[in-house]
């Protein structure tokens, strides 16, 4: 018996997590793809299952829904076509020049996806935004991953590379830059709503004194948003600081004095040495801030609950909308919407900076 | 020899290997290993470093599976055993000392996971640490012992539980040179007095002359020769073993070998009754010539550079971009860049076939 | 200024590694803005949580005993007569957190560890019959009504025909990075995604509003990042212990509890507070498959808010305040392993 274990120890050690796995996470997947293909009605405690084809994800593209999920659409105004076509083109550039250098049919179907996902995103962002279109959670959340990812990687990694330096107090700063990411999301939304109010919140005499005083956030699209970016920003950034911070000591103290004794300056210094071995650690982080970014359903659900209207309202909340009103069927498909966007997003990420990066190296 | 292989514990076992081969997916990186270990016998296997040696021992740890072949350690077959089955101890090149355990915790560790009461494990550890000399250490952690102290715990580690066999993975290529002589001794008195059947791993010639009863030459995962030290060193059987062992290595010249003459663009070697051969090397170690005057020997050359080592002076010459070292007694002189001659005595002379690599031996007249 | 360096100016560092006076400057200046930011909003929640209805709606007012007199009403009413849903929740996010965090951490860890030690070589094409197969097992019996006892034998039976006979013929091998890729590629699935069969699933064995959904849920959807941290840990670790421990007579499990996990202390440390975190802060799973008996601390505060009256922010910010000082309190006992755990791994990765 014991000597069975011994030998077979491989797969008794790595079993659980499999199982557990496959039951709470694939099986899942693949049901929640079945289900976005139904109607399901509650009866009884039990479900009755209807298969309806595309239904669920025509009604939220060209349907019904569509303004919720990716926005109105009219004409599509000047700067929108100037930008859409300008976009069009690089990336088109971008395919040309892949398929003229190394072709294989594993990378050209890899960016081909990753083409056709970009070229609906620019259109959509043309059409919408551009054109002075409301759009839908697809914009909400792409919004908040983009601007939010690139504000903490900004913000997170200066503080992160003024910390790396010889400085006094720098336990103290680290503690303290760190404490955020502690906080509840939940909590941080309920304290960031008690900062933003403009009438008893500690800067309401500011407001008052620049004329905002009987300015509410919440009725405002776009003052919404950004009041949950920088909620998000407030939360994350230490992560982004604490994994940078490990980044900036982990270069090699030989590295930078070679350099200053081959005398470069100390932006040379960063350019040079410091950017260049953080970068593959940075690219990684924003992966994975990026990847959880996607996820955002607390801090608009407890800040705004997606209001305005839709104006704050991410693709994982309009799933949970659609769920407490009992339509299974168009949660799973909007959640598969949003799993699709995360999936080619990350993994074009990760293939085209990460990876190209590592197979350079090599 | 008889001394050394009598078995005083009852405990040394032979060990048997028979064609066994490992590969790596396509890698087969080792080709057909057979050896007989003799119970109590010292056996060190030499090589480069990639030459398969370090793999052949994890294979008799276990470490390893063994792909096709057999082992036998005494009469048992173990091919398939698990390593701990196999009563084997093993001293790594790291010593893997558990960083968190204390010197006695260490040593215990073999006898605790053996389920040996704790008074009997206590005396054991003193009895073991004091023959290493450690019983005075035995609260501390590895991180404050010196190198030195560090592998003899990993030794009485090892002895602690008397195993029948003993492996042994380069264990003292991490000390410095004056430690590892010292050690070098205390390790093959302690095996002649323990009588457990050892073999050993190194790429370091003189631990392997010092210390084994026999070495196993091996290149590229295959066994080149087996033999006494002297052997080894006295009668290779091929151009890698030859350019293996000795420091400085041996000379070697090409050319080729017609009618019993070696022939090369600076020299005319006898070498009657080597057969013909198209591409030969001619070979002769350091220590077998003598430096003479220009003409007067064997082959001239130009001095290229002399070294003073103590004992002994090191001439090296430079003969078509090919070095070429005498090693002369140590109040030799000699200016560099003039030309001297090199002499050496006919029965030192070694001839290989520098293409395939065995040794061409005289035809028995 | 008169220690400076003769040749040092205002920009010029004086020494090697040194900075100069300006940047100095800019630099406090940029790291205390900073740390204000940060803290501000702390702050202002403590000294809300002592405030009452008076003090919050009068206007702000930041410093107590000299702005506004302190009160402990808020603590009163959430710990004195509103005790009883706090603290249930309260122990219900210990109970789950713990458990998950507990279990996440051993069955990640473990498969972490054989992921860096054991060769695993498992045939794709098998491994897609599997899946293939209970796919189609699984919508047999539910959507044609199959009877669920023919179906799995046909399915058991179809399986090891194809694994057996077609599985032998054409063999993908997989290795430990793709196994390594797949555990952490989980991460990527949003909770939403998942979250409305979980809900099924558990309806289905009547578990829902239990602990043991929110438990088993939380060690799922954390096990990636266990596994990827402990991976990188375990191969930190000098595989020459392992091996001389098993020479020596120890088991595989005996090596793992002997040498690798005392060794690991620093990785642990540091994986359990981060998942420690991520499940007590959790909040979608739990709004879907808890309601009352297993509602969990984030639950409860988001839930504060559909109060008649508005928000009650002064009893709010005790109930915030409850929620994260576990959180605090566990980072900073385990505060010194974090830079060492954590980061080694994660940064490597």
């Amino acid at each position: 018996m014991n000597e069975w274990i011994d030998r077979n120890m491989g797969r008794v050690f790595l079993a659980p997590a499999v199982t557990l796995i496959l039951v709470f996470s694939i099986f899942p997947l693949v049901a929640s793809l079945l289900l976005s293909f139904t109607r399901v009605r509650l009866s009884g405690g039990g479900f009755k299952i209807r298969f309806v084809g595309w239904k669920n994800f025509e009604k939220q593209f060209f349907g019904s829904e569509q303004f919720h999920l990716i926005g109105t659409f009219t004409e599509i105004s000047v700067l929108g076509w100037i930008v859409g076509l300008a976009f069009t083109a690089v990336l088109l550039g971008w395919i040309i020049k892949y398929i003229r250098s190394h072709f294989t049919w594993v990378g050209f179907i890899g960016r081909m996806i990753t083409f056709a996902m970009a070229l609906g995103l620019c259109w959509l962002f043309s059409a919408t935004l551009l054109s002075g279109n409301p759009f839908g959670t697809v914009g909400v959340t792409l919004f908040y991953v983009f601007v939010g990812c690139g504000i903490q990687f900004l913000i997170g990694t200066s503080l992160a590379f003024a910390c790396s330096q010889r400085i006094m107090g720098k336990n103290a700063f680290r503690v303290i830059f760190f404490v955020p990411m502690m906080i509840t999301p939940i909590g941080v939304g309920y304290i960031f709503r008690m900062m933003a109010d403009t009438t008893k919140g500690p800067f309401a005499d500011v407001w008052q004194w620049v004329g905002l005083g009987e300015f509410a956030w919440a009725t405002n699209p776009w003052a919404a948003r950004i009041f949950i970016v920088v909620a998000d920003s407030w939360q994350w950034i230490p992560f982004v600081f604490i994994m940078m911070l490990a980044a900036f000591e982990s270069v090699p103290r030989d590295l930078t004095e070679a350099a200053e004794l081959d005398c470069a300056g100390p932006w040379q210094k960063f350019r040079e040495i410091i950017w260049p071995h953080v970068l593959p650690i940075a690219a990684t982080v924003m992966l994975i801030r990026a990847i959880e970014a996607f996820k955002i359903v607390d801090l608009p659900n407890i800040m705004t609950s997606g209001g305005p209207g839709i104006a704050t309202e991410s693709v994982s909340l309009q799933a949970y909308y659609a769920w407490r009103s009992l339509d299974l069927g168009a949660a799973s498909a909007i959640a598969y919407i949003l799993l699709f966007v995360t999936v080619v997003t990350c993994a074009s990420f990760f293939n085209l900076v990460i990876h190209s990066r590592i197979r350079k190296q090599r | 020899m008889a001394e050394e292989t009598e078995n005083r514990n009852g405990s040394a076992k032979s060990i048997s290997i028979r064609s066994m081969n490992k590969y790596y997916g396509s890698f087969h990186a080792l080709k057909d290993f057979s050896i007989e270990v003799e119970a109590g016998e010292f056996l060190v296997i030499l090589g480069p470093s990639g030459c398969g040696k370090s793999t052949a021992l994890r294979m008799i740890a276990g470490l390893e599976s063994i792909s096709s072949g057999e082992l036998l350690i005494g009469d048992t077959n173990v091919t398939e055993v698990l390593p701990k089955y196999r009563d084997i101890a093993m001293v790594f090149q790291s010593y893997a000392l558990y960083p968190h355990k204390t010197v006695a915790e260490n040593i215990g560790f073999p006898l605790k996971m053996a389920k040996v009461p704790t008074n009997e494990r206590h005396a054991a550890v003193q009895v073991a640490a004091e023959q290493v000399e450690l019983h005075n250490h035995l609260d501390r952690f590895p991180s404050q012992l010196s190198g030195g102290q560090r592998q003899r715990v990993a030794l009485a580690r090892a002895i602690v539980r008397r195993p029948s066999v003993f492996l042994m993975d380069e264990p003292l290529s991490n000390l410095d040179a004056k430690l590892r002589g010292n050690m070098r001794a205390e390790l093959k008195h302690m095996q002649s007095e323990l009588g457990i059947t050892t073999i050993y791993v190194t790429h370091d010639q003189i631990e392997a002359m010092t210390l084994a009863n026999r070495v196993a030459i091996m290149k590229d995962g295959v066994i080149q020769q087996i033999g006494t030290p002297k052997e080894v060193y006295s009668d290779p059987v091929n151009l890698f073993v030859a350019g293996f062992m000795g420091l400085p290595p041996m000379n070697f010249i090409n050319g080729t070998i017609t009618a019993g003459k070696f022939l090369t663009s600076d020299a005319e070697i006898d070498a009657s009754g080597i057969p013909d051969t198209k591409q030969a090397t001619f070979g002769f170690r350091p220590e077998d010539c003598k430096v003479v005057a220009a003409g007067k020997g064997l082959i001239d050359a130009n001095v290229y550079t002399v070294e003073m080592t103590g004992d002994q002076v090191l001439v090296t010459f430079d003969l078509r971009g090919g070095h070429l070292v005498v090693k002369m007694p140590k109040d030799f002189e000699i200016a560099t860049g003039i030309s001297a001659g090199i002499t050496l005595d006919k029965n030192q002379a070694y001839f290989f076939d520098s293409e395939h690599g065995p040794r061409l031996h005289a035809n028995q007249i | 200024m008169k220690t400076l360096h003769p040749k040092s100016g205002l920009f010029e560092s004086r020494a090697i590694g040194e900075m100069a006076l300006a940047s100095r400057i800019i630099l406090y200046t940029l790291l205390l803005g900073w740390s204000a930011f940060v803290l501000f909003p702390i702050y202002w929640l403590i000294i809300t949580s002592f405030k009452n209805a008076a003090t919050v709606n009068q206007g702000p007012y930041f410093l107590p005993w000299i702005d506004f007199q302190p009160s402990m009403h808020a603590w009163y009413e959430l710990f004195v007569s509103d005790y009883e849903d706090t603290l249930r929740a309260y122990i219900n996010s210990i109970i789950i957190s713990l458990s998950a965090t507990a279990l996440s951490v051993l069955i990640g860890s473990m498969a972490a560890y054989a992921l860096s030690r054991v060769h695993y070589a498992p045939n794709l094409i098998t491994i897609l019959f599997f899946v293939f197969l209970v796919a189609l097992t699984w919508v047999s019996i539910s959507a044609f009504d199959v009877d669920w006892r023919v179906a799995l034998a046909v399915g058991v039976a179809l399986f090891f025909f194809l694994a057996r006979g077609v599985g032998r013929l054409h063999q993908i091998h997989l290795h430990n990075g793709d196994i390594l890729f797949w555990i952490i590629s989980q991460r990527i699935l949003a909770p939403i995604v998942v979250v409305v069969p979980i809900y099924m699933m558990f309806q289905s064995v009547r578990l829902l509003d239990t602990h043991m959904a929110l438990i088993l849920t939380y060690c799922v959807v954390n096990m990636p990042i266990v596994v990827w941290l402990m991976f990188d840990f375990f191969n930190t670790i000098p595989r020459d212990l392992e091996e001389s421990a098993q020479l020596d007579g120890a088991t595989m499990f005996g090596t793992f509890r002997e040498i690798v996990l005392p060794l690991s202390r620093a990785g642990l440390a540091a994986t359990t507070l981060l998942v420690m975190i991520l499940s007590w802060n959790e909040y979608l799973f739990a709004l879907f498959l808890s309601t009352t008996k297993a509602q969990t601390m984030p639950i409860l505060v988001a839930a504060m808010n559909a109060g008649e009256r508005g928000i009650l922010w002064w009893t709010m910010s005790v109930a915030i305040i409850i929620m994260i000082l576990p959180v605090v309190l566990l980072a900073v006992i385990l505060q010194k392993y974090i830079s060492k755990g954590l980061l080694v791994g994660a940064v490597k990765g």
